[in-house]
């Protein structure tokens, strides 16, 4: 017994490695899913598709008032380091949660399905550090989504959009290394509420293994969150509601930054977090094989 | 069995955690805490220390907006979410100050330093430049009065007290900081929809942080403008600059047009309007008159198409009255009634409708 404890903490440092490769051969898995490929690539298409919408509509518009295009995408114009703001902001709404709750329903309802998660159960990884992967797996895969959004964006914009640094919606220029860091700031915080709703996702997840079910629960509870927050009289729900910072997610753009509805955003997404993970981790201790 | 019941307890300490800190989140800072102790004021030496301030120290701020007054106003910024700010302000202290209002999909931004206001409107990346504007002399008000405010103080005390009572009620906190209240409350013979006029003062700096109106029969504010940040201290030189950006469409304000209207045509509407005010103190009622014409004539619009007649537009929202007056549209709303006859009279006060009734009379 004191032989077997002793044995494991002497090989406690040497545990690490199996999670990292287990988490790399996850991560090889997920990436190997055509689906998932088709998917980000898609994704990364978005504000290329966006860039060049928006250069048609600008070129077309510039005889008359310009305002054929308004709110944020009236900016975008000329306004190239700007493109992979407004295309992930856009994005935010639909597509990227879709991802996340695509990726988090393959994670673990996905393995049911394909009884593939029984031999996980069964094998010798903990399950806290099988979620652990699974969790990471899914966070890896969200933020690569993201930025490649973001890089294609910033290509797009550069080349058909040109401009000089990044116009702030407040009427200052920024200089590219400001723009470079409101691009990184967005994804961060774009990163976090997907991490928010995936974990969410993973939860229902845990629970069912029809992966349908775990899309229809997630984009049900941006649907509900959202029909929530539009009824002035449950205004007091609103602060609570997984969707209620996103929109502030927009104000990067402003300058002087304003980080206190930022941070808050982060919060709020870190209690969605946990709540999801622990409801998760409940669920897959409690799991027969 | 065990590990179920570590799962279960893993599960519902990890849900009541996110949980609690959801609604911490949700919960605004020192929601909850008993209001400040601070030395007792009077409410005459309170106004005197507000008005003493001849200028705006240097701050920073986030502004909230919020209205009920049961009547939708074009124009008027739709109020903000509970705690959510429409505006951000910034103030060096020394007459330089900038303005960022939020619209939701775009944002204007107004910056005033030495004489020279910009302003931005991110939507059509229009700036406006205005030369030598005195907007910025408002709430100062004249020298003269600066000069002792302390006179000022027992004067402007002394006027309110005519029809009001002014009271410091307690101690709260806005924003976060600690403020006295000034409330003032109509004399109970003064016909007006209003309760009272609550103004929150910053116990340290003496700036009105926040004012509430509050209507009868109305627990929420019908209007609240105020704080939701509040700090003092100096702000970056460069928030006062504005350099237009490249693609910028710059206009001088003296040739900028408004739009829909065109002044000279509003100024001498104004100036056809013959305002006078009829009574004093809270039950201050302004008639005027107007072509009475106007309410079929189609309003300007921006694109050059007749739009609605205002007298359809009015029939929207307003009902129809009978009285001593002929026949006229009566808009209510919580705080003030508006009254329109169709002969081409207007009155309007924060008073009840049968006071316009009555000062409609009064010839």
């Amino acid at each position: 017994m004191t032989a077997m404890t002793v044995g494991a903490e002497v090989g406690a440092p040497v545990r690490r490695a199996p999670l990292l490769r287990l988490f790399r051969s996850e991560l090889r898995m997920i990436l190997r899913r055509p689906r998932n490929i088709i998917g980000i690539g898609l994704l990364g298409l978005v504000p290329v598709v966006a860039g060049i919408g928006i250069s048609i509509a600008a070129s077309g518009s510039s005889s008359s008032d310009g305002d054929s295009v308004d709110g944020l995408a009236a900016l975008v114009d000329g306004n190239g380091m700007l493109l992979p703001i407004f295309a992930l902001v856009l994005a935010l709404n639909m597509l990227l949660p879709l991802t996340g709750a695509m990726l988090a329903a393959d994670a673990l309802a996905g393995e049911s399905a394909h009884g593939t998660l029984r031999g996980l159960l069964l094998a010798p990884v903990g399950r806290g550090r099988l979620l652990a992967v699974k969790a990471m797996g899914v966070a890896t895969v969200v933020l690569l989504s993201i930025v490649l959004m973001a890089v294609t964006g910033l290509v797009t914009g550069l080349l058909l959009l040109g401009g000089d640094g990044m116009l702030s919606s407040s009427g200052t220029q920024l200089p590219f290394v400001d723009g470079l860091g409101r691009i990184g700031l967005t994804i961060v915080l774009l990163t976090v509420q997907i991490w928010a709703l995936a974990a969410v996702a993973l939860a229902v997840s845990a629970y069912t293994e029809h992966p349908l079910i775990v899309i229809v629960c997630s984009l049900g509870l941006l649907i509900v969150s959202g029909v929530l927050s539009a009824i002035p009289a449950l205004d007091w729900l609103d602060p609570v509601l997984i969707i209620s910072s996103w929109e502030s997610i927009g104000e990067v753009v402003r300058d002087p930054l304003d980080w206190a509805p930022l941070g808050e955003g982060v919060l709020r997404a870190v209690c969605y977090m946990v709540i999801g993970i622990s409801i998760a981790y409940g669920r897959m201790l409690s799991r027969d094989g | 069995m065990n590990r179920k019941k570590t799962a279960l307890s893993v599960a519902a300490a990890g849900t009541a955690t996110g949980v609690v800190g959801l609604v911490l989140i949700a919960s605004p800072a020192g929601a909850n805490e008993p209001p400040p102790a601070l030395p007792g004021i009077s409410a005459e030496a309170l106004v005197e220390s507000v008005l003493s301030k001849d200028h705006i120290p240097a701050l920073s701020g986030a502004v909230e907006f919020q209205q009920n007054i049961g009547l939708p106003i074009p124009g008027l910024p739709a109020s903000s979410a509970e705690g959510d700010a429409i505006a951000h302000v910034y103030a060096n202290g020394d007459g330089a100050g900038r303005i960022s209002i939020d619209q939701g999909q775009s944002e204007r931004t107004v910056v005033h330093n030495n004489g020279t206001t910009w302003v931005w409107n991110s939507a059509n990346r229009s700036v406006t430049k205005y030369a030598n504007t005195d907007s910025d002399t408002e709430d100062k008000g004249t020298p003269e009065q600066l000069a002792d405010p302390a006179g000022t103080a027992r004067e402007v005390v002394g006027l309110m007290q005519r029809d009001s009572t002014l009271t410091v009620d307690g101690t709260a906190r806005v924003a976060g900081r600690p403020v006295y209240q000034l409330v003032l409350t109509p004399k109970p013979t003064e016909r007006t929809l209003l309760r009272e006029i609550r103004v929150s003062v910053d116990s340290e700096t003496r700036l009105p942080l926040r004012l509430d109106v509050l209507a009868n029969g109305q627990a929420d504010p019908a209007v609240r403008v105020g704080f939701t940040e509040f700090k003092p201290g100096p702000q970056d030189p460069a928030l006062f600059t504005f350099t237009p950006p490249a693609g910028a469409k710059v206009t001088d304000g003296k040739d900028a047009k408004t739009h829909g209207f065109d002044e000279k045509n509003v100024e001498s509407l104004l100036g056809g309007l013959d305002f006078k005010t009829v009574g004093e103190g809270w039950d201050t009622v302004l008639t005027g008159k107007f072509p009475a014409q106007l309410l079929s004539q189609g309003l300007p619009t921006g694109n050059g198409r007749g739009g609605e007649t205002p007298g359809a537009l009015i029939k929207q929202f307003a009902k129809e009255v009978t009285g001593p007056f002929g026949t006229g549209y009566a808009i209510s709303t919580h705080v003030g009634t508006a009254l329109i006859t169709t002969d081409g009279r207007i009155a309007v006060g924060a008073v009840p409708q049968q006071v316009l009734v009555d000062a409609l009379g009064q010839k």
